[in-house]
């Protein structure tokens, strides 16, 4: 079996600061890390593997996703291919979308695409349904649990408060949530050999036959903002049943709670 | 002076009867219908944000239902906004199949030719409407919490939250038609139920050759169960102090929790009553939380304990004294009985 799963790199949050008040974002430490669906996407794909198995990572970005992929390959994965080029730099989902769909191709189709539910940083969630449509596959997303052999796979998925599990043919795209499936860490030597010995291939515009039309993005981004400040130290008493909805109250106001 | 424009205007007096096959006019929402065949709330609130546009920029309401025997439903989407509802009707509509439903809308939409089509943000929305948007080459505003219509250009601006949702990006579909949105369920009012309006019901033809659903939907969810959320990542944490007394009080913290749909901890008192284990420990020597929402009970919160607390985004502290360290770092500093006070909170989360 084909498994391909296409990274994303993101800014680590953990470097981030978030002042609601001045309605601003600090870059702390600016670090890129593999993003946490991205992370599970390759562990999805890990498990996955049997011997006659082959997990390709693929990933759009600049230059520095090379990293990513040289962490891809330090956990397992057997090739990696870094598509890059000076005209993508500005990223869009309807670009990646046709980057990821071109590469696959090349690469001659896939028994299963692996990828992240929702990034770390812009959660659109847009990209493991567009690629499934760009290639014709059938998909399944926000993957709790995975399956999959005979040219089908058998899928748990989160469906709004609940589960459900599913059967889907093979080729597909599968989207995974972050949390059910916890990376493993890389075996030292892999990342070793993943810095010296092994290669990430670089793949450009000319590579995957696109030209700069195929790049057009189809959204126009329309500003930022911040929630409204939190109010600290606001007292409350009382008798314990009045206090306790009062609170109950406050927390789903503020989305805290469902 | 000759009046008689004002014959022709009387005639079209309202809203331009829509022209089928030019130009992109109308708005969409894409009614999801619960197992017991009521449109879900996701679907009315998504009604109701289409009214609001569609009355800003002259246009009408189109509800759009896809399934098996779903005629009746439809009556049920005028009161809350629609001025027509589209009905597809097929035994394969029955269940969710995400190629059968791309390939429905597609051709739909490429008929009518609906100017913005609203989608409810549950997972089926989710689903479907990013590989709808790939299909007509257009642009999704995903996870939307809020809407607006830039008038001066008749475009409609989503704005959904990114970066865990720490702030938010807004955008906009320039060019491509038509223009789609998910919208997060429960960020937007119920419209009001107006039993008075009228609309009609039309069954529309569909055509389903050379399309076919590669999805089994399964029994049950496959006997799954999420691993336990590592401490450092829970979302809602509820910590417990020395205060609760007993272990009564600990089990109190648990139910709380659990309510919460969050984890327990507590500080290191909390360890030496032995109601946590070591691993449970927030503060100097144990773990590190940074979660949305902070629930501390009889907890003083002093600095060995506070060290453990990442700027936590909403702090809810219970306790008697008013005095205590964790009440100055709290949005919410509740003064009272811990025990009692969470046992109502159980109560008024059940």
């Amino acid at each position: 079996m084909k498994i391909i799963v296409p990274i994303k790199q993101i800014l680590d949050p953990q470097g981030l600061t978030f002042r609601r008040d001045k309605e601003r974002m600090f870059v702390n430490v600016e670090e890129y890390i593999i993003g946490p669906a991205s992370k599970a996407a390759i562990e999805a794909a890990l498990r996955l593997k049997g011997e006659d198995d082959q997990v390709l990572a693929l990933s759009v970005g600049p230059p520095r996703a090379d990293d990513a992929l040289r962490e891809a390959l330090a956990l397992g994965c057997d090739a990696a291919y870094l598509l890059t080029d000076d005209a993508f730099q500005e990223p869009n989902i309807s670009a990646t979308v046709r980057i990821l769909a071109a590469a696959i191709e090349k690469l001659g189709g896939a028994n299963l695409v692996i990828t992240g539910h929702q990034s770390g940083d812009t959660a659109a969630g847009q990209v493991g349904p567009r690629l499934a449509e760009a290639l014709g596959y059938a998909q399944v997303t926000d993957v709790c649990a995975l399956q999959a052999a005979d040219g089908e796979l058998q899928a748990t998925r989160r469906w709004d408060d609940g589960f459900v599990a599913l059967r889907a043919l093979l080729p597909a795209v599968v989207t995974v949530a972050p949390e059910a499936f916890p990376p493993r860490y890389a075996p030292g030597a892999r990342i070793m050999n993943a810095y010296r010995e092994w290669e990430v291939t670089i793949w450009g515009m000319d590579d995957l036959g696109l030209t700069e039309g195929d790049l057009t993005p189809r959204l126009a981004f329309r500003g930022e903002s911040f929630p409204p400040p939190l109010e600290v130290g606001e007292e409350f008493r009382g008798d314990p049943e009045t206090v306790a909805q009062e609170v109950v109250t406050a927390l789903r106001l503020q989305k805290l709670i469902g | 002076m000759d009046f008689s424009f004002l014959d022709d205007w009387e005639e079209g007096a309202g809203p331009a009867e829509e022209e089928v096959g030019e130009g992109y006019r109308n708005i969409w929402v894409l009614a999801q219908l619960s197992a017991a065949g009521t449109p879900l709330p996701a679907t009315l609130e998504a009604l109701g944000q289409a009214r609001q546009i569609a009355d800003q920029i002259g246009v009408y309401v189109y509800g759009l239902l896809l399934g098996h025997d779903v005629q009746a439903a439809g009556e049920a989407l005028v009161p809350y906004g629609a001025d027509r509802v589209l009905v597809a009707e097929d035994p394969a509509l029955a269940e969710y199949q995400p190629e059968v439903y791309v390939q429905v809308l597609a051709d739909l939409i490429d008929h009518y030719r609906p100017e913005i089509v609203l989608l409810p943000g549950t997972s089926l929305g989710n689903d479907l409407a990013p590989r709808l948007a790939e299909r007509l080459d257009t642009g999704l505003l995903s996870h939307c919490v809020r809407l607006d219509l830039d008038m001066s250009e008749r475009l409609l601006l989503g704005t959904f939250p990114v970066l865990g949702g720490e702030m938010f990006h807004s955008a906009a579909c320039p060019e491509a038609r038509p223009q789609l949105a998910t919208l997060q369920p429960g960020y937007f009012p119920l419209p009001y139920e107006d039993s008075y309006r009228s609309g009609d019901i039309q069954t529309v033809e569909i055509d389903l050759t050379g399309v076919e659903g590669r999805l089994t939907w399964l029994e049950g969810d496959g006997d799954f169960d999420l691993p336990p959320t590592p401490l450092p990542k829970a979302r809602v944490v509820v910590g417990a102090g020395r205060g609760l007394g007993d272990a009564e009080g600990f089990a109190l913290a648990e139910q709380l929790a659990q309510a919460l749909g969050g984890v327990v901890t507590g500080s290191r008192g909390a360890f030496d009553e032995g109601w946590i284990d070591e691993e449970q420990i927030v503060g100097v020597g144990g773990q590190t939380i940074a979660p949305e929402l902070y629930v501390a009970c009889g907890l003083s919160g002093d600095i060995y304990h506070t060290f453990g607390l990442q700027p936590a985004g909403f702090v809810v502290a219970i306790n008697t004294d008013a005095e205590a360290p964790i009440m100055k770092i709290a949005n919410m500093a509740v003064v009272g009985d811990a025990r009692e006070i969470m046992a109502a909170m159980v109560q008024a989360l059940a």
